[in-house]
């Protein structure tokens, strides 16, 4: 089975402290750390388990600039036979549907039997890419997958609904499935294991090798015009309680009691 | 598998091994864990099960205390046969999930704990108007780099030791200063867990810094850090001290007063990392019986045959692979009371952490006080 893995390299914003650049239309990166989006993760497991099980190979393409390689270099790492990055400053500004449109003309070279991307990226959340590259491509799909069940031209696999629930599909190949975090776990990268592919080459492709105009992809390509992005603001102060343990409790159950909480 | 079996016990040194059970007889695990250091020593020179590897969750309940090794009567190093089969399993990228993300957060943020790296001086922010801290980074310049460490960089109840710790070296007349957020983890952790290609990563960035601000001698309040940066940094451009070291030196020259009583009853604990592997036994049992007022009692198992706190080797990061028996630092705990002792003192960020959690699992909060040599050290000088 051959697999195409899509993936993103992200800023990691957890415990950071995080405040909005000049355009006022992004958070200043600077001083983050950039990590695979944890969904690719999960994504580039399932692909590598499914090629250890079945054969085949596993090709993973990133649109982003050159520091995406970190991340493509991990996945040849964890098992990735090849890796293509799309670049162009044309790109920039693409909302969902243009980055799908990117993705979809650099899939369109390559044979495949299934596309795994992650349900959603960490930084914008979307949760588009997936879905609309499949649409451009004119295959199924399946969304929100923790489950993947290969029989022979068709898979079967289980969707993560709400409240626990979950759905079971059959979908024929070649399809496209959004993989949710929890279906596998992710293998670790050493740095001996980066060193090991660090010469390894990346093809990179941009808008013209693409065939794509620019005005197809970027901020023009986009039907999503991001206005301004802002920090939540900051709301009344909180009450810190003191006391023994006791006391605390005590003084908890009063307040819900006051606010209606407790009935 | 990339070692073939012939090679794999070549590597280890595994030959000279007569099978005396001597490293199982004294690995505090082996009570409680399915790891039988023995047992593995011969498996790995018959090339048994070393494809399954991947099994074996009871590599990872290792302390790396290191009593196997130094007990063998062969002067083999058992211990490394344990690091080697992690770094098996880590290069093959199936490990524990706490394990990854110690190592990730180690890769990202330069310490285990997730800490964002571009706060790693926080603790410092919160230090009393007097305490003042040169910064190598920003230009200062003094005669020790205070390694301050991952975990009293990022726990809020060891940033406490590495307050009082300044303020004794304060009182003590200690030229020294920090490397600022440009601090990076030791490694000996992300070593003993196997991952080996970090490690020296951390080393070459490390050794890269102090020589650029021409450091020469560093004192550590950590064991682990100390052990690293004494035993396997590259050797001889570095004066390693641990605090206890420097603080008693200080003491000896009249540098340290210790006037204020200190009317308890207290034991030492004495850390793997500073003890048995680094045979500093004597300076913190110095320092603790030059406090005024203060009652010293030896613990049954002390020194050499100090019993591991299992918080060594990775094992901050991830839990025993089974439940059966008492945790260590239980035990360790029990003893203390047994002496009647008000305080269980050690030296150590992780025994404080493993202690005092015990402390509390055993239901002894209203008995035992948990603390750091240092911290004592402050009450008497105040
Ligand atoms: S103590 Fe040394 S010689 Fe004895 S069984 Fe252990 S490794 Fe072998
Ligand atoms: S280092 Fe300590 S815990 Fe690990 S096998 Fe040796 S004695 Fe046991």
């Amino acid at each position: 089975m051959n697999i195409i893995v899509c993936i993103k390299r992200v800023p990691e914003t957890t415990d950071a402290d995080i405040s909005i650049d000049k355009s006022g239309k992004d958070i200043d990166k600077s001083s983050l750390v950039f990590d695979l989006n944890e969904w690719d993760s999960y994504a580039i497991e399932e692909a590598i388990l499914l090629k250890e099980k079945l054969g085949g190979t596993v090709t993973v393409i990133s649109m982003g600039g050159e520091e995406s390689n970190e991340s493509l270099r991990k996945c040849l790492a964890m098992g990735a036979d090849d890796a293509i990055r799309l670049t162009d400053p044309a790109f920039n500004g693409s909302d969902g549907f243009a980055t799908a449109r990117v993705l979809a003309e650099a899939v369109r070279k390559i044979p495949y039997d299934l596309i795994l991307t992650g349900t959603q990226a960490e930084d914008d959340g979307y949760g588009q890419v997936g879905v609309v590259l499949a649409e451009l491509l004119g295959i199924p799909h399946a969304a929100v997958v923790n489950r993947i069940e290969v029989q022979d031209k068709r898979l079967k696999v289980h969707r993560e609904l709400e409240g626990g629930l979950e759905e079971v599909v059959e979908i024929d190949l070649p399809a496209l499935l959004t993989i949710q975090t929890g279906i596998n776990e992710p293998r670790y990268v050493s740095i001996m294991g980066i060193r090991k592919v660090a010469k390894k080459e990346i093809k990179s492709f941009g808008a013209p090798e693409l065939n794509l105009k620019a005005d197809e992809v970027g901020l023009s390509g986009s039907d999503i015009r991001l206005e301004k992005v802002f920090l939540p603001p900051v709301g009344e102060a909180a009450e810190i309680l003191e006391g023994k343990p006791e006391e605390i409790a005590l003084k908890v159950s009063e307040i819900l009691r006051d606010k209606g909480g407790l009935s | 598998m990339e070692l073939s079996e012939q090679t794999f016990a070549q590597k280890f040194d595994l030959y000279g091994c007569f099978q005396c059970g001597k490293c199982t007889g004294g690995c505090p695990v082996s009570l409680k864990s399915k790891l039988n250091i023995r047992r593995l020593m011969i498996e790995a020179i018959l090339g048994r099960n070393l494809d399954r590897l991947g099994e074996r969750e009871e590599l990872w309940d290792c302390t790396t205390c290191k009593t196997c090794t130094i007990r063998c009567p062969r002067g083999l190093k058992p211990m490394d046969l344990v690091i080697g089969m992690r770094g098996m399993l880590v290069e093959e990228g199936h490990i524990p999930k706490t394990i990854i993300e110690a190592m990730e957060n180690t890769y990202k943020h330069r310490n285990p704990w997730g800490k964002p790296k571009n706060k790693r001086t926080e603790w410092t922010k919160t230090l009393p108007e007097d305490v003042k801290v040169k910064n190598f980074s920003e230009g200062d310049r003094a005669e020790f780099l205070y390694f301050a460490g991952c975990t009293a960089s990022s726990d809020p109840r060891i940033q406490e030791v590495a307050k009082a710790l300044l303020f004794s070296f304060q009182q003590g007349e200690v030229d020294f200063g920090i490397l600022g957020n440009e601090e990076q983890c030791c490694g000996n952790e992300i070593r003993r867990m196997g991952e080996a290609g970090l490690f020296e990563e951390l080393v070459e960035g490390n050794v890269n810094r102090f020589e650029s601000y021409q450091i020469e001698r560093i004192v550590t309040m950590c064991p682990h850090g100390f052990n690293v940066l004494k035993n396997e940094y590259p050797q001889g451009r570095f004066d390693v001290l641990h605090t206890t070291q420097l603080l008693a030196k200080r003491l000896e020259e009249g540098k340290l007063s210790l006037k204020k009583e200190v009317k308890k009853v207290v034991t030492y604990h004495d850390p793997c990392f500073l003890g048995k592997q680094n045979s500093v036994f004597d300076e913190p049992r110095i320092l603790l019986k030059a406090i005024p007022g203060l009652t010293f009692k030896e613990m049954d198992r002390s020194r050499e045959r100090s019993l591991c706190c299992e918080g060594g080797g990775g094992r901050m990061w991830v839990e025993a692979s089974s439940d059966t028996g008492q945790r260590l630092a239980e035990i360790r705990v029990n003893d203390a009371v047994e002496l009647d002792a008000e305080i269980l003192v050690t030296a150590c960020p992780f025994c404080i952490l493993t202690l005092e959690d015990a402390v509390k699992t055993s239901g002894h909060e209203d008995r035992l006080r948990v603390m750091d040599v240092t911290e004592l050290l402050v009450e008497a000088i105040e």
